[in-house]
């Protein structure tokens, strides 16, 4: 009971006034910054490193303060998402698919408390997780080798298909899309600038901010520049809200899909370069395959909430352990974190438990208090969040393609980059027209460069030999969940489309 | 048709990507793969799913009068005026008067314009500047 | 010995700075940032950390030092983001390292070379180890070179540069000294950084690490892997010690990565003159001895022409070392 001893220590560290006053700020405003397009976790931390500083805080205070604007900008960037199918930041951008539907149903107020609840219990196990587990899942890291890496990305794009898209074809070409974005840069093996045509702004690549706040805000905002006929604008939006706590029957159904997507999660976190985006992605995907009988998801399913929330917080808590444990930051959030360790004169690695312990211990209790704050703070504050609906899109609008802007030039200082997200803004609108998702081609830029790597490096430690990629029994099991989540819905998916034809439905024309 | 249109363009584009890749200029000392090979792979798969999208389009999607693509030309237009000047005459006047003109495209009155515009300006320079400490573009006035 | 007449110049550096510092006083960055070309937990970001803090607690800066991480071309698009972008910006200073030198000398950075920026100060060198896990059957760096030279295949070495970098260059330093006929057959795996490297050393994908002591250290202390070599050319001090240099097992190779900063070329003579200054009144006093103990820096302390003069100086003796290697013509 070591452990729960050290916690308590933990605990005794963090409950002071001023250690819970700093918990709430950073919840408040990480919130608000998640849900702001443009500032995601990452750069919410880094804005706040500089105040933490001035502030004259001590090693835990920091870290309390940042975590909890960690933990608060990961529940935040759900909120845009679900009443504007806009995501607050990348790993949101799977709560859209089906927590937007959720609101032009008129559903709102259900899907905002769903979904802070399903944060809370992802983020709730995966504090748990790094508490009792870390040692081991340390251990689990270790286990993948660049080829392995290689095959969990080629997994992540083989289960694509299907998950926002009805053509197949789109999908594969979004997905290629994106990756060929990410080659955008210098090339980090060699260091010969690719595909950049001399302009140095694209040497360090395109930043998938950009491409997020672009492809979904501005083509949002053009979509509604389209639209607009006379006065026929505002009405469309003025929805119904709906409750503001989810009925018991929606929380019975989506417990089950809440406690698998929190595990798978928190895994995806834990395996350092996969990170919080690919915990949403894969609990959403592996969710649908697994409980989408009635081709409900995408159209507003309660559990396509759920899953996304409750993968991308625990995601949140397991990328805390290579953090910790090995000093390998597996997200860029995470990244931001080790460098205000390494400032405060903590060097996170494998003795970082033993040497520090009131550090992690501190750190692991206010992630626990930061996490009851969060609901307690999104639950009630529902209400206030829907009234963003009541704003006519003529004032939102505005608003909204502001704030894009702003959250890019705050941070990068380049009007480069702006030009570059109203670029993607046209693409994302085009692309609409022609229903291309949107998500594979940020999983793309997200995930292309280390997917790329990974497979120089096992190739180059394997003396060119491209069977390599299949020659361990972890890299074949991926491949082989890879091959069975790309052909199965494929052939399952003409099979539905085939008896939907022989129900009867009369224009067999549609499909040529 | 528009799909198929699309494409052909989504083919032009593998292949103009497929030459910008073997034009990629090698260092003296290389991986085994390089920095081409997957470039190379991504523009394959990017030409292939083009090619099923070419032969088996979806239904054509719903393209919007003339006069409505005029309007969304004339947003972008105001945009990247406003992502080259900001610097220039600074945050607060150019983002209230961008989102003035957002407003206004979107139906908005005269007075709602002005308002919309200089709310949402002083607005985020007080969230982003002033509470989370972004620096932003300093005009001739210094905001 | 260079190190002998590096302290002499110092001196004469030392008194010439604080000679400028009355005017450099004046000098007070408004918004004092620091660019760590690399990922955080490498040694650009150890550097622009370390340091930004010091100069802070020391009250020789008011303000805090921004640290802003920009990855990518081993250094080359901090580099070209300087040279291009920020060239006239005051507050700005950058970390740069022996791999700087290195890129810059094999024209790594296209169209950019050292007298673009303007070289301040170094607060340090570090020397380069070559490691394996703890478990590893390899236990001196003649077994290591033994392999490579009978099966060049048989193993990989994983480090935090891009191909071709210093950390690559270390390993063909120590290959070439050993007798490895054609060094370019070595199999070198390039990582982001010197972290992710020791964590594949780790999981097994590769045998041998080379990177830097700072960047070894904490996983030597954990008993997860054995540094089988220091590329120095005597034995450090204090708990570095136990480990035995390349030179006693007959390799002579050494390979110190000094840690410096860099400015933009633009930068006034005010603010050059009073970045120096604040460098060098860091590296005078106790707090960074203490932390270069720690971290296993050893000394090299050259400002402003001196240290301008240095980095001119290693980048002449990569190319040549490059040149013999046979990795550039």
């Amino acid at each position: 009971m070591d452990t729960f001893a050290s916690l308590g220590d933990g605990f005794a560290i963090a409950l002071t006034w001023q250690n819970l006053g700093l918990a709430l700020l950073g919840c408040f405003l990480g919130t608000i910054m998640g849900a702001l397009p443009g500032l995601g976790p990452s750069n919410g931390v880094a804005i706040l490193i500089p105040l933490a500083f001035t502030m004259g805080l001590g090693a835990t205070p920091s870290l309390i303060l940042l975590t909890s604007v960690y933990y608060g900008a990961m529940y935040g960037g759900r909120i845009s998402s679900i009443l504007l199918n806009i995501p607050g930041d990348e790993p949101a951008m799977m709560t859209c698919l089906d927590g937007h539907p959720m609101a032009r149903k008129g559903l709102a107020g259900e899907a905002l408390s769903l979904s802070g609840i399903a944060s809370f219990v992802g983020a709730f196990f995966a504090t748990w997780g790094l508490i009792l587990l870390a040692p081991q899942l340390v251990k689990i890291a270790l286990l993948f080798g660049p080829a392995e890496y290689f095959a969990l990305f080629a997994l992540a794009f083989m289960t694509l298909g299907g998950v926002s898209s009805t053509n197949q074809a789109k999908s594969a070409f979004a997905a290629a899309l994106g990756l060929g974005l990410a080659m955008i840069g210098v090339d980090t093996q060699t260091g010969v600038p690719r595909f950049t045509f001399g302009e140095v702004h694209l040497y360090d690549g395109l930043d998938f901010l950009v491409a997020i706040v672009g492809l979904f805000a501005l083509s949002e905002v053009f979509i509604f520049l389209e639209e607009r006929h006379g006065s026929a604008d505002a009405e469309g939006r003025q929805l119904k809200v709906g409750r503001l706590t989810p009925p018991m029957s929606m929380l019975k159904q989506t417990t089950p899909t809440m406690l698998r997507s929190s595990a798978l999660g928190f895994l995806a976190g834990v395996l350092p370069g996969a990170g919080a985006s690919l915990g949403s992605f894969i609990s959403y995907s592996v969710e649908k395959r697994l409980v989408d009988r009635e081709g409900t998801f995408g159209k507003g399913d309660p559990r396509g909430v759920a899953a996304p929330e409750a993968g991308n917080n625990a995601a949140a808590g397991g990328a805390l352990v290579p953090m910790l444990a090995l000093g390998v930051p597996g997200s860029g959030t995470t990244a931001v974190l080790l460098a205000v360790l390494l400032s405060l004169n903590i060097t996170p690695g494998p003795l970082l438990f033993t040497q520090n312990p009131d550090v992690v211990w501190g750190l692991i209790a206010a992630l626990f208090i930061a996490n009851f704050m969060l609901l307690a703070l999104n639950i009630p504050m529902v209400g206030l969040f829907t009234k963003v609906l009541m704003v006519p899109p003529r004032v939102l609008m505005p608003i909204v393609a502001m704030v894009s802007f702003v959250g890019i030039y705050g941070i990068s200082g380049s009007s480069f980059d702006l030009m570059v997200m109203i670029g993607f803004g046209i693409l994302g609108w085009v692309l609409r027209k022609f229903d291309v998702p949107l998500v594979p081609i940020i999983l793309g830029t997200l995930l292309g460069n280390s997917m790329e790597n990974n497979l120089r490096r096992a190739i180059t430690i394997d003396n060119g030999d491209w069977f390599t990629l299949i020659d361990s029994p972890l890299s074949i099991v991926l491949w082989a969940i890879a091959i069975i989540g790309f052909i199965l819905p494929l052939i399952v998916g003409r099979k539905v489309k085939a008896r939907m034809h022989e129900r009867g439905d009369e224009e067999g024309s549609l499909t040529d | 048709m528009s799909d198929r249109i699309f494409g052909v363009f989504g083919l032009l584009l593998a292949i103009g990507y497929t030459f910008a890749a073997l034009a990629i200029e090698e260092s003296f000392l290389s991986d085994a793969v390089g920095p081409k090979a997957f470039p190379i792979i991504i523009a394959v798969i990017l030409g292939l799913s083009s090619l099923a999208i070419v032969l088996r389009p979806d239904p054509e999607p719903h393209w919007p009068p003339l006069a409505r693509l005029a309007e969304i030309a004339a947003a972008i237009v105001v945009m990247i005026l406003y992502a080259q000047l900001l610097p220039v005459v600074g945050f607060v006047i150019a983002t209230a008067v961008a989102s003035g003109y957002l407003a206004w495209r979107l139906g908005s009155s005269l007075i709602a314009t002005v308002l919309t515009g200089v709310g949402t300006s002083i607005g985020i320079y007080v969230i982003f500047h002033l509470i989370f400490g972004l620096a932003l573009a300093r005009g001739p006035f210094g905001f | 010995m260079t190190f002998k007449a590096t302290r002499i110049a110092l001196a004469a550096a030392l008194i010439g700075a604080s000679a400028m510092g009355a005017s450099a006083q004046e000098f007070t960055p408004e918004a004092p940032e620091c660019i760590a070309p690399a990922n955080p937990g490498g040694g650009w970001d150890f550097t622009c950390r370390q340091v930004g803090k010091s100069l802070q607690d020391q009250g020789l800066l008011s303000k805090t030092m921004q640290v802003v991480n920009l990855a990518g071309g081993g250094g080359g698009v901090a580099y070209a983001e300087v040279v291009n972008k920020r060239n006239d910006s005051d507050d700005l200073i950058v970390a740069a390292s022996s791999a700087t030198a290195t890129r810059l000398a094999q024209g790594a950075y296209p169209g950019n070379t050292m007298d673009q920026v303007r070289w301040l100060a170094s607060v340090g060198a570090d020397y380069g180890v070559i490691a394996v896990a703890a478990d590893s059957k390899i236990s001196t760096l003649p077994d290591l070179l033994d392999m490579i030279k009978n099966d060049p295949t048989s193993v990989s070495v994983a480090g935090g540069s891009a191909v071709g970098g210093w950390d690559h260059l270390k390993v063909l330093i120590a290959a070439n000294a050993y007798g490895v006929e054609d060094v370019r057959k070595v199999k070198y795996i390039a990582f982001d950084g010197g972290g992710e490297a020791v964590t594949q050393l780790l999981a097994g994908s590769v045998q041998a690490f080379t990177g830097d002591l700072s960047e070894a250290k904490g996983f030597v202390d954990s008993g997860d892997i054995k540094v089988i070599a220091v590329l120095s050319p005597e034995r450090l001090d204090g708990e570095f010690a136990d480990f035995p240099t390349a030179k006693e097992q007959g390799v002579d190779a050494i390979g110190a990565n000094w840690r410096g900063f860099y400015g933009p070329g633009n930068m006034s003579d005010e603010a050059y003159d009073g970045w120096v200054k604040k460098i060098s009144d860091l590296y005078a006093s106790d707090e960074w001895k203490e932390v270069m103990a720690t971290n296993g820096l050893a000394p090299l302390d050259l400002q402003g022409a001196e240290f301008e003069q240095f980095v001119s100086d290693s980048i002449t003796q990569i190319q040549t070392i490059s040149r013999e290697i046979g990795i550039i013509k």
